[in-house]
Formats: C-alpha cells, structure tokens, sequence
C-alpha cells in the first residue's frame, strides 16, 4: 500500500506513474498469476496504474512497448531483471521504483538465483536508499537469517501470516502387503490404488519427484482408465509453455480430473478446485512436503489433504518420520551460497554493460549483498582481472577485452558480440544441452536432453510429453518424431531432481527404526514394512541407534561392502568417496560405488578385511577436509560442478538452436575448459570454487563431518551376509554409479572392451553422428 | 610403439596423437587447431596459457622421434582468424625457423576455409582437394574415396570402453576398411564418440601410450 498512498500524496491521480513496484517471481509460471492478480486488484481501486509482466516468455514487440514508457507495476523473474541492468538505460528506468515485493523468496534463498537477487537489490538500493523491500516465504527453518539476505542487513521485520490451516499427512497403504518391493523408484505396482484414489477425488494432482517418472505415470494411468484421455494431464518443466498452460488452466477451472506433475507445480499458482495431492515416493523433506499438501484445499476453512505413495518397503518409514517431524513442527532450512565468484563475474559483466561502473563504487555496492559481505580484496581483484584482462593481469592478452575502461575510468563492454553473448546467457540456471522435440507438422512439444536422443537411432520409440512418439530424424537440434502405437518406448532420463533425504528427515528415520526395535512403533506405516525389517534383523541387522551397521557380501559381480549410516544421499556421496580414496591408498583398487538416503556400497573385485582398517581410523575425522578434497577429484566431481559455474561465468556459452554458426568456434564442453584450467591454471579460483560447492552443495561436508563423527563414536557392527539384504539389495541394482580407482589406467584399459557395431555394407558413416560433432 | 598395417603398408601410431608412415618418412597429424585457446579469448573467454606451446612442443616431440621429411595436416590447421595472434604466431614460427628443412602440407579442412592458410613464410603446400600418396589418399573429412585408403581427421574420434565396474571415454585411432581416423591432436579439442564396426582397427590413447582395445 505504502507505493500506492506515496502516489496519491503526489497528487498526480490521473496518470499512470512509470515504474514504481516490482515483483519478483521465481518461476514464469506464476508470473501470469500474479500479474491477473494485481490486474484486478488495480481496476478494483479504480486507479490508472498498469501492470506489465517481463519474464523470459514475454514476446519482443511487448518489451519494446515496456521499453517506451515502463508499466506502474511489473511481474518479472531474477533473470529479466539482471537482463534490464544490462541496458544504458537501466537507472533512468528503475531509479523511481518505491517497492521491491520478492515472492517465494525460499525458493530462490538457497541458490544462486537467490545471490543474483541479492546482486541486483544492492543495486536498486544504491539507486533509491529508502527502497522498500518485501519478501514473502514459506516457513523455513532460518528465517532470520532469510530476512537479513534478502534486506542486506538492513532493518527489518518478520510478519507471520495467522494460519489455522489443516493439513493431513497420510500414506496410500495397499491392503495386501506381504511383498513389498525393497527397491525401485517408480512405484508403479501401486498404480491400481492410486487410480481408486483418483476415482475417488473431482480433482487429484499426482506428484513425482522426477520428470520421467511423471511421463510414466501419466502412461500408466491412462492405460488403466483410457476414457479418462482427455480430462487427465501431465505437467514438468520440459513440455511446451503452451501444453503447460493448458494444464494450469484445466486445474484452475476444475476441468481435470488429475494431474501428474513434477515440482513445477509446486510452487504458488492458485489451484482452488484441487481436493487431493498424492505423492509419489518419497517427498525427501518436509517442507518439500508440506508445501505440496498446501496445493489442496486452499480455499478458506478446508483441509490440506497429501497422501504418500512409497515406491518401496523403506520410503513407507520415511512417510511416517516426514508426518512425525511435520506433526512436531520441525522444518528444513535452505542455506544461502556464499560469494559466489562465478557469479560475481557475470554480474560485473551485466553492469559493465548496463552503464558500466566504478572500481570502488561497485566493490562497495556488491559488499552491501550479504552473499559478498565477507569478499576478500584477493577475490575482488582476481573478479576484476577476470572480467578486464583475462585472468592474471601479469599475463595479459591484447586479444582479451571483454570489460575494458573507458576514458572516465569506468569498466564498459564495447564489443558488440561479447555483449550478445552476455544477454544471452544471464542467468544460473544450468540445463543439459537439449533438443526441441517437434511433429513433422513443425508442432512443439518441448525439449529433451541431447544426450537422450543422441542413444536413439531414427525408428526408436521413445515416451515424451505424455505420448508414445517415434524419432523421425535430427535436424537443426530438433528431433522430428511422429505419434507411435503404445508398446515398449524408452524413456528420456533427465538431470537433476533427485534430492537426498534431509538431515531432518533422515534424524528422523533413524528414530523410526529405533522405536521399531524397541517394539514401540505404532505408526500403519511400520506395520506395513514390519515383515522386510524383521528379514533384515534376521539375515543381518536393523541397527540402533548408536550402531553403525557394516555388511559385506560376494556375488558374482565381485566384494560388496554396504555401510549404512542413514545420513542422506549427499553425505552418502561423500563419505562412500571418502572411504573408498582411504581404502585405496592401502593397494591399487578400482571402486563401483552406489548411494541412496540410508548407505552406500563399495564394490571391487578383490575383498578388504575390514577389521583392522576400521581400528587404523578408516572413519576417522582426522584430515577430514584435505581427504574429501581429494578424493572427490580422484571420482571426478568437482569436474561435474564446474559445468554450472563454467556456465554463469561465461567460459562456456550454450548454443540456440539456429544460431549462426559464428559461435560455434567459441562453443566447448565445460568438461574440456576444466580439463585446460586444471593442467594450466591449477590455482584458478573458479576450480577452487567448483571444489567448494561440491564440498558445500553436494557433499553437505558439514553434515558429513557430523555424520562421521557419529559413525567414529558408534559401534560397528560387520555382518557377513550370504546374500544381498532388504537394505543392501536397493543398492546392489542401483544403476547411478560412481568410479574411484587408483588403478594404472593402461591397466584399466586392458580389461574393457569396445562394443563394435555389426559390420555393414555401409562405410563408416554409420558410426559417426554429424549432428553431434565437436 | 604401436604399428597398424594399412593398404600393404605399416603405419605407426603415436602418443603425441600422430602417425607415421616410416616407408614414406611421413607424419599425419590432425585437426592442429592452433591458436584455439587465444579465439576464445578474443570472444570474452579468459583461458590459460600453455596450449599453444603444448601443442608445438608435441609436434616437435613427433618429428624428432621419427626424423619425418614431410608432416600433412589433415585439416583444421588454426582454429579460427580471431586465433591468429603475434603470440600463437611467433610460437609456430620459432619452430618452422629451426626446422625449416620438413616439408609441410596442410589438406584444409572446415576451419581453415575462414581461419586462412598458414603464412607464405612458413612454405606450406595448401591443398582443396587432399592429396594421393602412394596407396593413401589424405583428406580432412572421413568420405571413402576411390583414389586410395582416406587418412582423415575432422571427427575428433574416442571410444567408449566398457568394463565390469570401469566405463570411460578415450581418443583413438580408427581404422575402418576404407578410412582412418586420426584423433585431434590439438591439446584444447574435445571429442566425440564412434562406434566402430567389428573388423575395424582401434587403438586408444592413454596416459602416454597407444593401446590396442578388444572387442566383443
């Protein structure tokens, strides 16, 4: 209201002002929402304020229209706004702003959306210091620390909402369950509940947790009630706008009778006539949880209704710990990236483009985000030689110039191309090379990794945007494909998605199985999974708390070795590369190793007596921090980070499809940039960075460090179990695979194998995809 | 070292990632891209220094160790005008000046259609069309060809080997029936994987040395 009042005070009540509020959303399809919201709300006062929206999807000829005379009020995304920075004119177009709303703000606070935000508030308050900022939120474990980021230290306050309302926590319990599956993720042996619970709501959203687990369902469900065609859809972040819009619109008006969604649907958009939410597996953490219960009865006075759908006997207990920690009214916090320095380039870059800036000036500016409070002058002028000289300013290249000085000593981009390049790619959002997905009519339908489709060859059936579509040809980056019977089609495995178990969570797993053992447990969900915990108590051992349960086991695959600390799949992560790198240093040794939210397993062709490693500090906390370190670069993660910072720092660019092909000489794999950095440039700061975020973001290594300082105090129990237990079987099949080795590679290479393809009459183009070529 | 018998002739494979054809006292090397890392840099992309020398220092490795007359680049000699810089330049230069007596042929390739051909002082035989040598025709594009045996470049070619519990990406040298492949030589290229047909020849390079993979 505060804008609003300022306004009217200003006397000029018969024009729309240019730009005085500013919405930011973190997902463009809520966008659409809230700018029918604040439509309405301003012709409900009767005032002549416009509203505009600038999101990614917002056409040309409407941003140009803004560009003339800017809305009152606009809806737009972190990434849209660093885009208007990026322009001359940005001061003159967003120095009058009175108020800054960011919606969501969880969702942005624990990545580096969340620090461009901070980047470009730093800003904006520069430009007006008595700025307004308001930030809206879910409830999260830090809150302060929430408010403090996103007010960059400033005064402020925290204002709860009152809220009576309801929510209940429920798990689909199949009535015959003697054989449970121990592992999988796709749940798909619960489909004929999951249809009678939907026979049973007007309006049902499915969750999954990931995209093609969503296109299965939608399968799968259709194939059990082919009439509900039609009046079914399925929803991720992969399909056409123009499909997704369907969707929320069908939901919104009550016309669809479900939804299968992955968390695009999480967050906001308003889908009243929604009764049910069920939960495909399990939701990993309660506030993920909570706020897809929250996407049901969201008219006044109803209840949020989420029901659990575990794809296996384990994520049963995990349904009952996430209703027994929400019910204890315990939530995860997100925690804010510190100075991220790949970012800071990008952002020095946007504003050296924009009006282009002052050294000192700007170093004070970006001190004023708290993500950056604690930046050393190392690291700013490091930052500075990156953007101006190229790197170590000793070294200088006359051919570098993406920032240089101008003659009032202020850092500009004066190359056109550069600067191209820069809008372009703003932003920290990090997707796989992808491909568009269209009919040969030219119809889209969205956009798969190029990695999947590169495994098909034209003729393959494969499961896409809710049908079975076959691969025509691959032209321009685009997979032209054409509607194929129902019948047995791959399905495209995208990235990401896949989020461990919080520590919340796991605490409290843990306590579940505790209570299991000492015969307290009267959750349905225990009840359900009583018979695989008591085979596994059988065969090995459900360990108590206190205990660390270690079973070891030979197939023909080679020595298996599980460890069970139920800490989460991160911690997982890093503490299977941790002991592996440990256990390797005693001989040469190759290790296959796979993780899931309650161990991990070590899997060689030779058997380790454990005992007397255990008792020479094989969980020891000593070194800690150097042994991750390096053990995560001998299995070749922080490779894998470096493509994210590799990208918002602008040393790899992601090509458009049609783009002219001038780019294509400055096109690399981030995999191959690392590779130059670390044999050339090994103390780039960038590596170090990608080292941290591994350690911080992936490993969680302060989560780690508690998790073994744990397994160092417990007791550890070894079994040696003539076969793969309900705990190690999930493991044992687990397809995600990692690799440590210390093992000579000409060694290594000796005992693979080329898979050749049959000989043909044909030459060896057969064996070459030109579309993919370096 | 590895040698692969081609058309009646033995080829020998080298860790630097060129061949040499000892009857001929010839060294094949491909897709050179010189100046690679300093075009990235005229786009705004701050890498490293050590590239360009890497790349020269492997060259002059090669021709040391074989004593070759005559080196053809199989295309894609620099990677890009905005890559020829004093620096790059001057670095080749050094080594053409204390080795003048080699002859060099360059079969261009893609990239040196707009990068340009090397400079008249450095005395390079530049060809279109690629080039019969005895049995071997060498080209830049892998085509089959009625003229001979294509010795070619341009697909940066690696394999992907599989173990029990072992997986991974190598450059290779591909030997099909009626084309060969060298793999890029560049010390920035990446590569893209093949998959040979049973019969050919491949031949990883790893760790300093060239290895022969099974099949299955």
């Amino acid at each position: 209201m505060g804008p609003l009042q300022e306004w009217i005070d200003e006397g000029a009540a018969d024009a729309a002002p240019a730009l005085r509020v500013l919405w930011i959303t973190p997902m463009r399809a809520l966008a659409g929402d809230t700018h029918y919201s604040m439509t309405r709300a301003v012709q409900g006062l009767g005032i002549p304020w416009t509203v505009g929206i600038r999101t990614g999807d917002t056409p040309t000829a409407e941003r140009a229209r803004q560009d003339r005379r800017m809305p009152s009020a606009l809806v737009t995304t972190p990434e849209s706004i660093s885009l208007m920075l990026s322009k001359a004119d940005a001061r003159e177009k967003l120095s009058g702003l009175h108020a800054v709303i960011v919606d969501e703000w969880h969702e942005l606070l624990g990545n580096k959306r969340g620090v461009q935000t901070e980047l470009a508030l730093a800003r904006l308050r520069k430009w007006n210091p008595r700025l307004r900022t308001w930030g809206l939120s879910a409830t999260l474990g830090n809150i302060d620390e929430a408010l403090d980021r996103l007010l960059g230290g400033g005064p402020g306050r925290v204002v709860k909402g009152v809220s009576d309302k309801r929510v209940v926590i429920e798990t689909l319990i199949p009535p015959e369950y003697e054989r449970l599956p121990w592992a999988g993720y796709l749940g798909l042996h619960m489909l004929e509940h999951v249809v009678a619970a939907l026979d049973g709501s007007p309006s049902t959203l499915v969750f999954t947790n990931v995209r093609s687990q969503a296109e299965l369902w939608y399968q799968a469900i259709l194939e059990a009630r082919p009439e509900w065609a039609g009046i079914i859809g399925l929803h991720h972040g992969s399909l056409d706008a123009d499909v997704r819009r369907w969707v929320e619109k069908g939901l919104k008006d009550g016309s669809l009778k479900a939804v299968v969604a992955t968390s695009s649907l999480d967050l906001g958009v308003d889908f009243s006539p929604v009764e049910r939410v069920l939960q495909i597996g399990s939701p990993k953490g309660v506030a993920r949880l909570l706020q897809r219960a929250g996407r049901s009865g969201h008219a006044p006075g109803q209840v949020s209704r989420v029901t659990c759908v575990p794809s296996h006997a384990m994520e049963f207990v995990e349904a009952a710990a996430a209703r027994r920690a929400a019910m204890a009214g315990k939530i995860e916090s997100r925690h804010p990236v510190e100075h991220p320095l790949d970012l800071l380039t990008q952002h020095l870059v946007t504003i050296a483009l924009g009006e282009g800036f002052d050294e000192a000036e700007m170093k004070t500016e970006v001190k004023s985000a708290r993500a950056y409070r604690d930046l050393t002058d190392a690291q700013w002028d490091w930052a500075l030689d990156f953007i101006s000289r190229g790197g170590d300013s000793l070294k200088a290249y006359p051919e570098y110039h993406k920032a240089q000085r101008d003659e009032d000593v202020r850092y500009r981009v004066l190359d056109g191309a550069i600067a191209r390049r820069h809008r372009m790619a703003i932003g920290t959002i990090v997707s796989d090379a992808s491909m568009d997905v269209r009919y040969l009519s030219g119809k889209r339908l969205g956009n798969v990794e190029e990695s999947f489709i590169a495994h098909l060859s034209p003729g393959d059936n494969f499961v896409f945007a809710g049908h079975v579509l076959s691969l025509i040809r691959i032209e321009n980056m685009t997979a032209y494909v054409r509607a194929a019977k129902p019948g047995s089609a791959a399905v495209p495995r995208w990235g990401g998605g896949r989020s461990p178990l919080s520590n919340l969570l796991a605490e409290s797993v843990r306590e579940s199985l505790q209570e299991w053992l000492e015969g307290r447990a009267r959750e349905p969900e225990l009840a359900v999974v009583d018979r695989m915990l008591k085979l596994q108590h059988k065969w090995s051992r459900v360990p108590r708390a206190g205990e660390v349960l270690v079973e070891q086991a030979e197939t023909r695959e080679g020595h298996h070795i599980f460890i069970f600390p139920f800490e989460g799949r991160h911690v997982h992560v890093g503490l299977s590369a941790l002991l592996a790198h440990r256990l390797a240093r005693t001989r040469p040794v190759t290790f296959s190793m796979a993780f899931n939210d309650y161990g991990f397993e070590l899997l060689s062709r030779e058997r380790f007596d454990l005992l007397p490693l255990l008792k020479s500090g094989l969980f020891s906390t000593e070194n800690l921090f150097a042994d991750v370190l390096e053990s995560l670069n001998a299995a070749e993660l922080s490779k894998r980070q470096f493509r994210e910072i590799a990208r918002v720092a602008g040393l790899v660019f992601q090509g458009f499809p049609g783009q002219p092909k001038t780019n294509r000489q400055v096109q690399a794999t981030s995999g191959l940039i690392y590779e130059v950095f670390a044999r050339w440039d090994a103390g780039n700061p960038l590596l170090g960075q990608a080292e941290r975020e591994v350690m911080e973001r992936e490993l969680e290594f302060s989560r780690l460090a508690t998790g073994l300082a744990r397994m160092n105090r417990s007791a550890i129990v070894i079994r040696q179990v003539p076969k793969p237990t309900p705990f190690g079987f999930p493991l044992m099949v687990s397809r995600f695979r990692e690799k440590l080795t210390t093992e000579k590679l000409a060694e290594r290479v000796r005992r693979m194998q080329v898979e050749f393809d049959e000989a043909s009459s044909d030459t060896m183009q057969a064996g070459i995809q030109m579309d993919l070529l370096p | 070292m590895i040698e692969h018998t081609v058309a009646g002739e033995r080829l020998l494979m080298l860790p630097e990632k060129a061949l040499f054809w000892r009857d001929a006292m010839t060294l094949f090397v491909a897709d050179f891209h010189l100046g690679k890392a300093a075009a990235f840099r005229a786009a705004g992309i701050p890498l490293p220094p050590g590239t360009t020398t890497d790349n020269v220092e492997r060259l002059a490795a090669a021709v040391e160790k074989t004593s070759a007359e005559r080196v053809v680049f199989l295309g894609d000699f620099f990677h890009a005008k905005a890559g020829r810089t004093e620096k790059t330049v001057a670095r080749f230069a050094k080594w053409r000046d204390e080795n003048w007596e080699i002859g060099l042929v360059l079969v261009r390739g893609n990239h040196d259609d707009h990068a340009g051909d090397p400079p008249p002082e450095w005395r390079f035989t530049c060809l279109d069309e690629g080039i019969k040598l005895g049995p071997f025709f060498a080209a830049h594009v892998p085509h089959k060809r009625a003229g001979g045996y294509v010795l070619a470049g341009h697909i940066h070619p690696a394999v992907s080997l599989k173990g029990k519990d072992d997986a991974m990406n190598l450059p290779c040298f591909w030997f099909g029936r009626d084309v060969g492949v060298l793999p890029a030589f560049g010390a920035f290229t990446g590569s893209a994987v093949v998959r040979p047909q049973k019969g050919d020849g491949v031949f990883v390079v790893a760790d300093g040395s060239v290895m022969p993979v099974t099949g299955k």
